[in-house]
């Protein structure tokens, strides 16, 4: 067996299963060994499936049947993974970190869990997160805080903190997560780990608990870019024909976007420097993307600079846009269908003391920020407005996308930040996405990769280096730019 | 600056009760919100109803009823906090005299 197998990459963990020096039964067995170590300090999983090992079992009689015929098998295939507590997985509870949905258990799979189903996976458990996949820190989980497993004073970032910190744990060799405004690379990038937000309609939004339907995308979290790409290829897509499971509406076919390049041998990597300037920014973590561009330049990249000239207006639009989606989309939660239910004196009262039960404090704020913003009065002043600031930003990047093939930035304006930081300061939590929610505003992929570390420095309490994540974004569809770069960045084969 | 009384009224659209103390810290945090999203009224843009953005565009699915297998409808019936055979049991919503 190998000495470390939850250090393994996909990649490589396929290469061992194949050659038959590891079994996916040993390999599931080390991570559950992993989080048993690690997990209640790290609370990563909000559960473990019980029923892992025989995932693995099923798993590996299918390898020796697949190395029986001489034949390839899947890469995925007795891979172990954690999920977001918010993609449903038949049978089993999917309570989106809320008390309003405590053990409630999903009637169907997720279009992504049926394809990795299909794949072979072995699914561990499912993850932390912020409640409904609201926040930047998983704070805001109604079952504690994930702790960052680089520094366990520190967030892991949020909204999926717990599926990015199971991979950094060593506790799962990929995760899936979702990314409304950054959850997925926001924590990735806290954590030293890679997370892709695909194009929107890329993967499926079946089975996804909505948070905001025109921004939610299903998502990637992995240890290296090849890794990532192998879980997107494997998840992405609509239900297609395979039986048993259902279209959506919510994906679109192969070959809906044909992105064209500029760049030759290299994709051309454009950078608002301008957006770069405020304040806010870690001047660590502005170290450490020159240094990546720097890299990148090392290895025969064209990097110039590129104008968004609305840029600075993406934030606040997301912060009309994303509550008014989340005031509709938690009106299903009525006490009545599913999920909890509180006795109020009359039918109408047990919508008010069943939602004041099951939410929590930030669902209730965007709940009602949102019903503001698209209330008489004030739609045109905010919806509106917000609808038609985010076209311009949407035109700025495809002007940009004239003349570059990946735009980069940092990920997020700092490193990991302390457990209750910033629990009390919405704005300042609402900064966090910054550089995240432009891809969400205009439905283009963006990645995360670690390009470093913000070192330690005590005189700032820092006692510890933290990981720094760099975000390339590509045009619709061309995710090929977004792994082709990263995969250079980390000296990865292509 | 919000008033109690506008989160009182947002929170009764939104079928959500709140205590004095949460209108308190909401009133804050929502001023703090607010003061932060109205830098959008120096965006110069121009306020059209239609609009998408890339090539994605609403789809709905077609409004017919789609046959469940009764395994389906069990576990979903399931999930109901109160029942009464294959329905899902609410509080009279009628009175009667």
């Amino acid at each position: 067996m190998i000495p470390d197998p939850t250090k393994l990459t996909i990649r490589d963990a396929h290469a061992q299963l194949k050659e038959g020096a590891l079994t996916s039964a040993e390999l599931v067995k080390a991570c559950l060994d992993r989080i048993a170590e690690r997990n209640p300090q790290v609370n990563a999983y909000l559960e473990v499936f019980s029923d892992a090992m025989d995932q693995a079992a099923a798993a590996d009689a299918a390898i020796a049947a697949a190395r029986k015929a001489g034949g390839d098998f899947s890469p995925l295939l007795g891979i172990p993974c954690a999920i977001k507590d918010n993609i449903l997985i038949e049978g089993r509870t999917a309570s989106a970190a809320s008390k309003m949905l405590e053990g409630y258990r999903a009637a169907y799979d997720a279009v992504a869990i049926a394809k990795l189903k299909a794949a072979g996976a072995v699914f561990l458990g499912r993850t932390n997160m912020d409640e409904f996949a609201m926040g930047g820190s998983t704070e805001n989980s109604a079952f504690g805080p994930t702790r960052n497993p680089h520094d366990l004073e520190r967030v892991a970032g949020g909204s999926s903190g717990g599926s990015a910190a199971a991979v950094a744990m060593d506790g799962a060799l990929f995760a899936l997560g979702s990314d409304t405004g950054g959850s997925i690379r926001q924590p990735a990038s806290f954590c030293g780990v890679v997370g892709l937000k695909p194009t929107y309609g890329a993967v499926s939004r079946y089975g996804v608990i909505a948070m905001g339907s025109s921004l939610d995308q299903i998502g990637p979290i992995a240890r290296t870019v090849s890794d990532a790409e192998t879980v997107f290829e494997a998840i992405r897509g609509d239900a297609g024909a395979a039986e048993g499971m259902r279209g959506d509406g919510t994906a679109f076919p192969d070959g809906a976007y044909r992105p064209a390049r500029v760049g030759g041998a290299k994709p051309v990597i454009g950078v608002p420097r301008h957006f770069l300037g405020g304040d806010g920014v870690d001047p660590a973590v502005l170290a450490a993307f020159d240094a990546a561009l720097d890299s990148f330049r090392a290895k025969g990249y064209e990097v110039k600079d590129v104008a968004l000239p609305n840029v600075s207006y993406a934030l606040p639009v997301y912060y009309v846009l994303m509550p008014a989606e989340v005031s509709s989309n938690m009106a299903r939660f009525d006490g009545m269908r599913f999920g909890l239910h509180k006795d109020g004196a009359d039918g109408i009262g047990d919508y008010f003391e069943s939602r004041r039960a099951g939410l929590g404090r930030e669902v209730i704020r965007r709940i009602l920020l949102g019903t503001y913003v698209l209330s008489t009065g004030y739609h045109d002043a905010y919806y509106n407005r917000a609808g038609a600031v985010r076209r311009m930003i949407a035109a700025d990047f495809a002007a940009a996308f004239e003349t570059v093939d990946l735009i980069a930035t940092p990920t997020a304006p700092s490193p990991a930040f302390k457990v209750g930081e910033k629990a009390s300061d919405p704005v300042a939590m609402y900064l966090e996405d910054i550089f995240t929610v432009t891809a969400n505003l205009t439905g283009m992929p963006a990645l995360s990769v670690p390009c470093g570390d913000a070192p330690a420095d005590p005189s700032r309490g820092r006692p510890v280096p933290l990981p720094v994540g760099i975000q390339l974004a590509a045009r619709h569809g061309d995710e090929r730019a977004l792994f082709e770069a990263g995969k250079d960045l980390r000296g990865e084969v292509q | 600056m919000i008033t109690a009384a506008e989160l009182e009224h947002l929170a009764a659209l939104a079928r959500i009760s709140l205590t004095d103390g949460d209108k308190e810290s909401l009133a804050k945090e929502f001023d703090a919100i607010l003061g932060y999203v109205d830098q959008l009224k120096k965006a110069d843009a121009a306020l059209d109803a239609e609009g998408r953005v890339g090539t994605v565009k609403n789809v709905a699915r077609p409004d017919e009823a789609r046959p469940v297998s009764a395994e389906s409808r069990e576990r979903l019936l399931a999930e109901a906090p109160d029942r009464e055979g294959d329905f899902i049991a609410v509080k009279k919503i009628i009175a009667q005299d």
